[in-house]
């Protein structure tokens, strides 16, 4: 095995690994120290999953249980706020805060409701932010992620239908601070 | 908007995101991280991978650590069960008195109880009885009053 073979790995691999952290984490730093414990797990595996077709699976599941490992310490937090009522009801129509295909949004446009999204995203707590991101962006079942949060499946989906409406406000407040 | 509508537009609007992209120190950090795995002491690493002086070695002191644990062991077992005889002997002797102690002292504790207990007891109990009686009639009467529950 080569280093220079290890970092093209890295280098195809780290936008993934990253991304697929910070969405879990909602922290760019947490998310940097679990990538960087990912790739040292996958270099003491790299004679095996260097050159597989299923590296990128493996990696994304490594980084899904050691971002789930490092929230673990909240899980208590976790439970106890995702119980508590919310008092974020809006009544603007979602659809409203996004451009229609008619409009004459530029790319600009496009990438500054973007960069607000994914910060929207970051600043969910966690109990709605990380169903939300496994059900999303991994396409996991509600029961799967009931599963390996260990919560309830009425609990996975109050907290993510709770964490699109927060979304949606987010999207909501910034398209009428325009 | 129903549940389902808001589901799929969000869904849309998140696969939309671009992948965020990783900082420019994450390369140079695992890199750096790897080659600290790599170039670790050679006793952090797995046993198979120590060199060979140090394998034979661990290896004839772990023999030799079995082999003693052998020979001592009927020797350690004889003096382990004469040391528990001894203590189980004393400690026999001092149950004993602690036994005669806890007696005396059973004694001593029911003479108290019929010179002094005995004669107070109805009195003890009437009171608790009255009190329970007065709460119950004073949970009424704030029910009553104060929740306006009939």
């Amino acid at each position: 095995m080569s280093d220079a073979a290890f970092e093209a790995f890295v280098r195809r691999f780290q936008d993934m690994v990253f991304a697929t952290a910070v969405r879990l984490l909602g922290n760019p730093a947490e998310a940097e120290d679990v990538a960087q414990t990912v790739f040292l797990r996958a270099f003491e595996r790299f004679d095996t999953i260097g050159d597989s077709p299923t590296a990128a699976g493996w990696l994304k599941a490594v980084t899904r249980h050691a971002c789930l490992n490092h929230l673990a310490r909240y899980r208590n937090r976790w439970r106890l706020f995702s119980e508590m009522g919310r008092d974020d009801e809006s009544e603007t129509p979602y659809e409203a805060t996004l451009p229609s295909p008619d409009s004459p949004a530029t790319a600009f446009e496009r990438e500054r409701q973007e960069q607000e999204l994914e910060r929207a995203l970051r600043q969910l707590p966690d109990h709605q932010r990380v169903p939300l991101v496994l059900f999303h962006f991994d396409d996991m079942s509600y029961q799967a992620i009931a599963t390996l949060l260990g919560v309830s499946l009425g609990k996975v989906k109050t907290d993510i239908h709770r964490g699109r409406e927060a979304l949606r406000k987010h999207l909501a407040d910034t398209d009428a601070s325009r | 908007m129903h549940r389902a509508d808001l589901e799929q537009a969000v869904h849309d609007e998140l696969r939309r995101l671009p992948l965020p992209e990783a900082p420019s120190t994450l390369l140079p950090r695992v890199m750096a991280a790897v080659q600290a795995w790599t170039f670790r002491p050679w006793y952090q690493r797995a046993w198979f991978t120590w060199p060979l002086g140090w394998q034979v070695m661990s290896l004839a002191a772990f023999v030799g650590l079995a082999g003693a644990g052998v020979v001592i062991a009927p020797s350690a077992e004889q003096a382990f069960v004469a040391a528990m005889a001894a203590r189980t002997s004393a400690a026999t002797a001092a149950l004993g008195s602690v036994l005669g102690h806890a007696e005396a002292a059973i004694a001593a504790g029911r003479i108290v109880w019929r010179a002094l207990g005995e004669p107070l007891v109805p009195y003890a109990f009437t009171v608790v009885l009255l009190m329970c009686i007065a709460c119950v009639a004073f949970g009424t009467v704030l029910n009553r009053v104060a929740f306006e529950r009939t």
